[in-house]
């Protein structure tokens, strides 16, 4: 199935040609790394225009990718004024779209993705903190941590103390990073990352499995201190009693992701 | 052998299940609704009734075999292990499908991109 669209599809792809991707990213140095950022969506018409005006406003030259999900509102619409947009025909799940992106990142031949969420939870001025922490000290997948510095939106006790659990079954399972916020959407990933995922990638739960998935691999995980707000718009799926059930399952696929061979 | 034989009432009900639900199974697989797998196993469904009913003497020789008192129970044991072996395969073969599924819904969204962006590349697009 595997379409190779080359890495001078850029152009092509019409990259340079929206709001939020900088033209200087044509006379920029060849040496400039190409970051793509992956914005997985779903019904979000309401935060998408808001977040690709801010990253626009960070005047770095940045190229986009709007993967939506399956929406059944405008999100398409109103992302597609700004930057490119991949549609997909039915709801594949966060892990789906995000793969999307991935592949996408693969096939043009980005150095680093950065997956951000769509709905204005992360602010775009804090990608820079990912890139200059890759600059300091390269790891393959950097994350935006809301538990290094606990400033801004922290969520809520409960799911803390899940996400808590995550942590110690991930540090005390795998080697190649100590992690203390395995859900956080925002992470960086570079070539090597990008090439691991867009061949396997968690449908679910994807954030702490893939870095089960990555470690167990080899790849090196660090991660940044953000900042994150509450959501904009929409209500997180994961509330009640499916945040057990969630915290259950999450710890089995770690276990799984330890004791298979390769994901 | 055999201590208490089916009655003959048995024997007609348990016969003309066999045969109707092969007939269905039969019409939904020359429909291509299953294929000669799903045909086989589920046709078990009929078959081991009917095998057990039909030839009694067997039930009773499969079931000292395996050294269980009733034929029954030899019986509904085999048809769970043909329901779980199914269920396996079935389960096996809906992930792959979905991971296929999955990778389909990617390249079409990839493709739509890429077809668009070339399309308004194109000298008056």
């Amino acid at each position: 199935m595997g379409v190779d669209m080359g890495s001078d599809m850029g152009s092509d792809l019409g990259l340079d040609s929206t709001d939020t991707r900088q033209s200087g990213a044509a006379a920029a140095p060849a040496a400039a790394p190409r970051i793509l950022l992956i914005i997985p969506c779903f019904n979000e018409e309401a935060s998408i225009g808001g977040l690709l005006s801010e990253i626009a406003a960070t005047g770095r030259p940045y190229h986009t990718l709007v993967v939506d999900d399956g929406s059944t509102d405008a999100t398409s619409a109103v992302a597609s004024c700004r930057s490119p947009v991949a549609r997909l025909a039915q709801n594949l799940g966060i892990g789906g779209a995000v793969q999307t992106g991935i592949k996408y990142a693969a096939r043009q031949d980005f150095d680093f993705c950065i997956q951000i969420d769509g709905d204005g939870q992360h602010d775009p001025r804090a990608i820079e903190t990912l890139l200059d922490a890759y600059r300091k000290d390269p790891a393959n997948i950097i994350i935006g941590s809301r538990f290094i510095d606990h400033a801004g939106f922290c969520s809520t006790r409960m799911r803390r103390a899940g996400i808590r659990l995550i942590v110690l079954a991930l540090n005390g399972l795998f080697s190649g990073g100590r992690i203390t916020d395995p859900t956080s959407g925002m992470r960086l990933l570079d070539r090597s990352a990008i090439a691991f995922f867009a061949k396997a990638y968690p449908a679910d739960f994807p954030e702490p499995i893939s870095l089960a998935w990555a470690m167990r691999a080899g790849l090196t995980v660090s991660e940044v201190a953000v900042e994150m707000r509450p959501r904009a718009t929409g209500v997180s799926s994961i509330d009640g009693l499916k945040s057990a059930s969630y915290m259950i399952r999450v710890l089995g696929y770690i276990l799984l992701a330890r004791l298979m061979r390769s994901p | 052998m055999p201590t208490v034989l089916p009655s003959v009432e048995t024997v007609i009900v348990i016969s003309a299940f066999a045969l109707i639900y092969m007939l269905v199974l039969l019409r939904k697989t020359l429909q291509g609704k299953f294929d000669l797998y799903d045909f086989l196993m589920l046709s078990m469904v009929a078959i081991l009734p009917a095998g057990f009913a039909l030839f009694p003497s067997l039930a009773y020789l499969v079931s000292h075999l395996t050294g269980v008192v009733f034929p029954f129970v030899v019986m509904f044991g085999a048809l769970f292990l043909v329901v779980f072996a199914f269920l396996h395969n079935m389960t096996a073969r809906l992930h792959r499908l979905e991971r296929q599924n999955c990778a389909l819904i990617q390249e079409q969204s990839l493709l739509a991109l890429e077809l668009q962006a070339k399309e308004s590349s194109r000298p008056g697009g």
